[in-house]
């Protein structure tokens, strides 16, 4: 694991970045299956954003429209 | 720039938009464009054709590389994460592909054109201004493609070229002179 997140924070930026950009796109398809998932166990979004930490405001914003 | 396109144009640049989205793209990039025109019933289509080139055998191709790039195994890899796990373990959670599937839902607004994309683009102006068109047909965005030297789609169409024993020269002539290919 060391060795693996050298690459993230090493000293070549454009792999770094790469992988930066990579997570951040898993994580949003995560949150995306994990927030739809939360509304339809009837979590409010409030509840959903504690858990995000993040504003109700924020989550209901990025995700409202499409659930 | 837009306002000079003619439909069948337009439509490709729409249809490459279509064709991001579909691949969970956050942009729309050259490869996206190509697809767009190879499918459609334009003179970028006709002129693939006439000289050779399968282009369904090209959008196929195209479409499979792209629909690719929405998870960057390797780049996550190299942070230590296993996306087959993730995957699988997603699979458990919230059904079968749903990994893949949730980018789609979320990218309904606007994609923007990445750079290479809009450098295709001027470049068919010019393309269209080196044949002495005022307006910017769907053929022009092909030899756009084809003038973005060292971009994917460029790399993927000349190959295509070369495939079909045929180069840059006789397309750019077939998009010119559609006409000279019917007979």
């Amino acid at each position: 694991m060391t060795e693996t997140l050298l690459t993230a924070a090493g000293d070549n930026p454009r792999e770094g970045l790469r992988a930066v950009r990579a997570l951040r796109e898993l994580a949003d398809r995560l949150e995306s299956l994990q927030v739809e998932r939360a509304r339809e166990l009837g979590w409010s979004w409030q509840e959903i954003a504690d858990a995000l930490g993040v504003s109700k405001q924020a989550v209901h914003k990025k995700h409202g429209r499409r659930i | 720039m837009f306002e000079r396109f003619t439909s069948d144009a337009r439509n490709a640049v729409v249809e490459a938009q279509i064709v991001a989205r579909q691949a969970g793209s956050r942009s729309i990039e050259s490869r996206h464009v190509l697809v767009g025109l190879a499918e459609g019933g334009g003179r970028a289509g006709a002129a693939l054709e006439a000289v050779g080139v399968d282009r369904d055998a090209v959008a196929a191709r195209l479409r499979a590389q792209l629909s690719e790039t929405g998870l960057d195994a390797t780049a996550l890899a190299s942070l230590g994460i296993d996306l087959a796990a993730v995957r699988r373990r997603a699979d458990q959670v919230f059904g079968e592909g749903a990994l893949d599937r949730a980018t789609m839902k979320r990218r309904r607004g606007h994609i923007p054109f990445t750079s290479d994309a809009k450098k295709s683009l001027e470049l068919a102006l010019r393309e269209a201004v080196r044949a002495g068109s005022s307006e910017i047909h769907d053929g022009h965005l092909l030899l756009g493609i084809l003038r973005n030297a060292g971009s994917q789609a460029e790399l993927e169409l000349s190959r295509s070229l070369a495939a079909a024993g045929t180069d840059a020269a006789a397309l750019r002539s077939a998009v010119d002179h559609p006409e000279a290919q019917a007979s």
